[in-house]
């Protein structure tokens, strides 16, 4: 399966995440093609249907990148998203997706390499899982 | 009266009160000598007490100064004249020639990439080189590249010509000149900062003898992701990881014989970076070396507790006497006398140790204190003597806002710029 | 139908040299609801906006797309081009093709070129439910209202009159100056705080634009950045003051040990503004200890007060500047006489012959009576030895603690206190002297305890920052807010605890209660529309449509891929 190449999602915020990959991509670190950002305020607006809706239609994975737990610009955002993901990813199980297709982690605008890597360690990640099974399914 | 200002320097004090001004319907013309604004603060990795990403907080600020349609920026720029009296004054502002076309130039670096001149990286404290066409650092703002005239082979012997080459935008322009710009202002503020004083002089200390001493900013530059080593706490001599980190407090600060002065936050950044030593290199042991552990800011105090108890910093109450290279150049050999009427002397080994020097007025700042007829105290800081009016110069119309008043951290500077736009605001309103 | 134009950036060859721009630019035509698709050199500069203007005027778009550089930089930079050409500017959508693609894919044209198309499909599936927003404006009424009249606040006030501000100063006492009214001199010059406040009571007394209330309190306020409504209460008497902004400087107060260190039962124990009084008085103690750090950087209370130990240089000064023979020592744990005038202080109190004595937290000094009056024990940590000190004053430098009523205040204003009482702002770097409630700032001891020099600074910081929209005359919203949807609100609250900001409430409309959103207070940050359980919170320009359209949009590019 090291043909696979998964489509990946990743939801980043504004103010850490997004700023994260920005210094990733001036700092011209390389990094596999397969994650597609959605530009968001704040981590804590990400819903878990977005989740939920992406992987049920077939996408491959889905990151949630937020400040560092402190960090946040609205302050106390991203320790509802640090609550929440989790969550979600015990709807996943119990829905029989693989919950490892979700993950959240904190990227801050200053970790160029960090966003390089946790980019790079989900997309082997998901080409372990394989394409999602749900690809084949049309609802 | 005009009801301009001139803001000079363009650090978080600069930033912060061009900001206010500019909020408040003022025209800024913020100054600022380097390429880029930002200032010390965009050379730091995190800062204390939270430990949050030190650019991350500025570069919203620097962004929006440098948008504000109130701000005009002068980078690369110097005040070089000043006449008249509050509130009509003239300031003459040279605008060094930057060979660059600043309305082409992207900013997207492939002159950098093709510039075969190597220089010491001033912004990475010498730690690694910069191209004589360059950016002072990724997210500068403007970000736009400078050609260093004193080191382009081009500008100095007509020779080269490489970067007019390959820029795609045609923005280079070796025949450009320095400039010069006039304004009416009715007020001016300072906001000229620190750098760190040279302490290779202090050779008991080992700076520029032994390998592995460096300077606070260079450890601040060596734990960034942007820096020289990309993060990776490494000691210069054979590039492994320092498993015993020192830190020596107050290397010419509260001395006699060099500054007598406390540089007020030292305490404080030592104490974060032995935490963040830590996080670069789990099994690593700080010992920071002082003479009073001063954390009197909000949070300060359980900062420093968290790094004796969580980060397992030693907190050695002695002034080293004596720093040796150890292993044939790799480490150092400290020499210390312990506490106590039984202290004795003690030599012990440290694969790494970081001075914190005394922080000095920004070098420009008494030749600027001089053309501004503003004076300086006994410490070479820029005098404030009203105590009324805190942030007034000893001239009126002149304020001091920052580090080049007195040593402080970001929030107080931050809150002193504030409190120079009220200043200014109550000079320009009230005529008080 | 929308009709979408977008611009695809070579940046030179920055963007071009991986994606092949002219054909992200051929599939972006094929895209629904795009009427035109173009590429440009640098869209940037002043020719690739020139060329989008025109493109706009040309095909009648009415929303673009521009896929380029990170919209961090340049987004305020194309909304404002494509509002001069005629389109809302919330109606632009950026997709980030070159920091997020170009640049980290440099090996594989191939896929970063399809990862830029699938980016631009989900740009253009945004862009087309974009709605047009206008950016709500609130006025400001040209009031302050500032809350304590010690040294922070009478300098806000000053500062705000000075400015021609209208401004109300608030003051408990029947005095103003705070706990500085008690200190007679101040700094190493020893300046006279009288004079300093008297400065300021006289600027507030001339001045039109100054209405001083003594012996008031506060008991309610109203409102948002620009629209408070302060009551005070004066002796019964109620007044309101409309304030377009509140600056809080309530101050702290001394804590007075609880028969520690022989408070209240050795005679000369005494605290360090029981000692300001007395020297005020003319009193000159031959024998003084200082201690340093009673009841503070211990177990309870981990914080150095940082004043006191610049206090007692200062007062050990004007003793022995009279008596220049007295014995006066300090027992403290660290002088934290920090920067240039404190640090010269201890130099010169150690000259002029004040000792100093280091001890341990586990080791504090006692204090006890004897026949010929006080002594103090302490254990020197430099002489490794327990010293007795015969002396007639034990000065307590007792750390600055919250006021009981600071809680009361907090309630009141909604603001959060940290763990100590003290205020907590909106940003311990960046936003010192600001709450992250608009409209209300913070200076002084109530802030954290600070020298006078401090004090007087962020008093003006926060004047500058009540004057900023007090002169704009209006608030402008930046239009990211987020709406409920009365229909589908449930008045569940959970948007109501999840908000930082407490910009929602629940209200009732024609008796359906539903969830509105005070769009002055809201920050855009969407925190809410994850908690509502109904999709009825919506974030102007993050909708839950739109967002499901852009991963509709990729899934649609996914699955026409082979994997």
């Amino acid at each position: 399966m090291t043909d696979f190449r998964p489509t990946i999602l990743a939801f980043c915020c504004n103010w850490c995440s997004y700023a994260g990959a920005d210094l990733a991509g001036v700092s011209r670190l390389q990094m596999p093609p397969n994650v597609h950002v959605i530009r968001v305020m704040c981590s804590a607006s990400v819903k878990p249907e977005y989740v939920l809706k992406a992987l049920s239609q077939g996408i491959d994975g889905v990151l949630v990148l937020g400040c560092h737990i402190g960090d946040c610009h609205y302050m106390t955002g991203n320790h509802r998203t640090a609550k929440r993901m989790p969550l979600v990813q015990k709807v996943l199980k119990e829905t029989g997706i693989d919950e490892k297709r979700m993950k959240l982690d904190w990227v801050s605008a200053a970790e160029g390499e960090k966003f390089q890597k946790v980019i790079t360690d989900f997309v082997q990640d998901i080409q372990k899982l394989g394409p999602n099974p749900l690809r084949e399914v049309k609802f | 009266m005009s009801k301009k200002v001139v803001v000079i320097g363009g650090g978080i004090a600069g930033i912060q009160a061009s900001l206010d001004l500019a909020d408040m319907g003022y025209e800024v013309h913020l100054v600022e000598r380097s390429p880029s604004i930002g200032g010390r603060m965009a050379q730091l990795d995190k800062t204390f007490p939270t430990n949050d990403c030190s650019l991350c907080i500025l570069s919203p600020k620097m962004i929006m100064c440098a948008g504000h349609e109130n701000v005009k920026l002068h980078v690369y720029s110097e005040v070089v004249g000043i006449s008249g009296e509050f509130p009509d004054l003239k300031v003459t502002i040279k605008e060094k020639a930057r060979f660059v076309n600043i309305s082409k130039c992207t900013g997207c670096g492939d002159c950098m990439a093709k510039c075969p001149v190597k220089i010491p990286n001033e912004f990475e404290e010498k730690l690694s080189k910069r191209k004589a066409i360059y950016l002072p650092f990724p997210q500068a703002v403007p970000r736009k590249v400078t050609i260093d005239a004193e080191h382009c082979t081009m500008i100095k012997s007509g020779k080269c010509g490489v970067c007019k080459k390959v820029c795609q935008a045609g923005a280079i322009e070796y025949d450009q000149t320095d400039s010069t710009v006039v304004l009416d202002a009715s007020a001016v503020v300072v906001a000229t900062g620190f750098d760190l004083a040279d302490v290779t002089v202090l050779s008991q200390y080992g700076l520029g003898i032994c390998k592995d001493v460096v300077t606070s900013l260079q450890l601040e530059r060596i734990l960034s992701a942007s820096g020289p080593t990309g993060g990776h706490l490494v000691r210069a001599s054979d590039g492994k990881e320092p498993k015993k980190l020192g830190f020596v407090q107050c290397v010419g600060s509260r001395d006699e014989k060099m500054y007598k002065y406390c540089s007020s936050v030292c305490c404080m950044y030592a104490t974060k970076e032995s935490i963040l030593a830590r996080e670069h290199v789990p099994d690593i042991n700080s010992t920071i070396f002082y003479m009073d552990m001063r954390a009197t800011g909000k949070g300060f105090q359980e900062f420093v507790q968290r790094a004796e108890k969580n980060y397992g910093v030693r907190y050695i109450r002695s002034r080293p006497a004596n720093v040796q290279p150890a292993n044939g150049g790799s480490g150092v050999l400290v020499t210390y006398e312990t506490r106590g009427l039984a202290g004795e002397q003690v030599t012990e080994e440290f694969d790494m140790l970081v001075l914190c020097p005394a922080l000095v007025p920004s070098n420009g700042a008494p030749d600027l204190a001089k053309l501004l007829r503003i004076e300086l105290d006994d410490d070479r800081f820029l005098r404030t003597p009203s105590l009324r009016h805190p942030v007034d110069s000893s001239k009126k119309g002149i304020l001091v806002c920052g580090f080049a008043g007195a040593p402080m951290d970001i929030p107080d500077s931050v809150a002193q710029a504030s409190g120079v736009a009220a200043r200014v605001a109550e000079l320009l309103e009230g005529g008080a | 139908m929308a009709r979408i134009g977008v611009f695809i950036c070579h940046c030179g060859h920055n963007i071009a040299s991986t994606v092949n721009v002219e054909e992200v630019a051929e599939f972006a035509k094929t895209l629904p609801e795009v009427v035109v698709a173009d590429h440009n050199l640098y869209s940037c500069s002043e020719e690739g906006l020139g060329s989008i203007k025109k493109s706009i005027e040309k095909n009648k778009l009415d929303r673009v797309v521009v896929a380029a550089c990170t919209p961090r930089t340049h987004e305020p930079l194309f909304r404002k081009t494509v509002e001069l050409a005629g389109i809302n500017k919330y109606q632009f959508e950026f997709v980030n093709i070159r920091e997020h693609v170009s640049w980290i894919h440099t090996k594989e044209p191939k896929s970063a070129t399809e990862k830029a198309k699938k980016l631009v499909a989900m740009g253009v599936a945004k862009a087309a439910l974009l709605e047009p927003q206008k950016e709500g404006e609130s006025n400001v009424i040209p009031t302050a209202v500032v809350i304590g009249g010690g040294i922070a606040g009478l300098t806000a006030a000053a500062s705000l009159v000075a400015q021609n501000i209208d401004t109300h100063l608030i003051e408990a006492e029947s005095r103003l100056g705070g706990n500085l009214a008690d200190i007679e001199v101040v700094g190493p010059e020893f300046r006279r705080s009288e004079e300093l406040l008297d400065m300021l009571t006289k600027e507030l007394k001339a001045s039109p634009k100054a209405h001083v209330h003594m012996s008031s309190k506060v008991t309610d306020v109203k409102g948002f950045v620009g629209n408070f409504e302060v009551t005070i209460d004066k002796a019964g008497k109620t007044e309101k003051i409309p304030a377009g902004a509140i600056i809080v400087a309530t101050g702290a107060k001394e804590w007075t040990p609880d028969g520690e260190y022989g408070y209240g039962t050795v005679p000369g124990a005494i605290t360090q503004l029981d000692l300001e009084k007395r020297l005020a008085k003319g009193e000159r103690p031959k024998r003084v200890v200082f201690i340093q750090c009673v009841g503070s950087r211990q177990p309870g209370r981990e914080y150095c007060s940082r004043v006191c130990c610049n206090a007692s240089l200062k007062n050990a000064l004007r003793i022995l500047e009279s008596s220049p023979d007295a014995t006066v020592s300090i027992l403290h744990r660290d002088i934290m006489s920090s920067g240039t005038v404190s640090e010269h202080i201890y130099r010169l109190a150690s000259e002029k012959g004040v000792r100093f004595m280091r001890y341990g937290l586990d080791r504090p000094a006692k204090v006890s009576r004897t026949q010929n009056g006080t002594v103090v024990k302490v254990f020197d940590e430099t002489l490794d030895e327990d010293i007795d000190l015969d002396t007639d004053l034990v000065v307590l430098a007792t750390p600055m603690v919250a006021r009981e009523d600071s809680r009361d205040v907090g309630k009141l204003l909604k603001v959060p206190l940290d763990k100590f009482g003290f205020f907590l702002e909106a940003h311990v770097k960046l936003r010192p002297v600001e709450f992250a409630t608009d409209g209300i700032f913070l200076c002084g001891a109530a802030r954290w305890p600070g020298s006078v020099n401090e004090c007087i600074s962020q008093g003006m910081a926060a004047a500058a920052k009540a004057a900023i929209p007090i002169r704009r005359g209006k608030v402008v919203i930046e239009a990211i807010t987020a709406q409920s949807d009365i229909d589908k609100c449930a008045a569940c609250g959970n948007c109501v605890i999840a908000c930082p900001y407490e910009a929602i409430e629940i209200v009732a409309s024609e008796g359906k209660r539903y969830a509105k959103v005070n769009e002055t207070q809201c920050k855009g940050c969407g925190t809410c529309v994850a908690a509502c359980p109904n999709d009825a919170m919506q974030q102007r320009g993050f909708t839950t449509r739109q967002l499901g359209a852009m991963i509709d949009a990729l899934v649609k590019s996914a699955m026409e891929e082979t994997p």
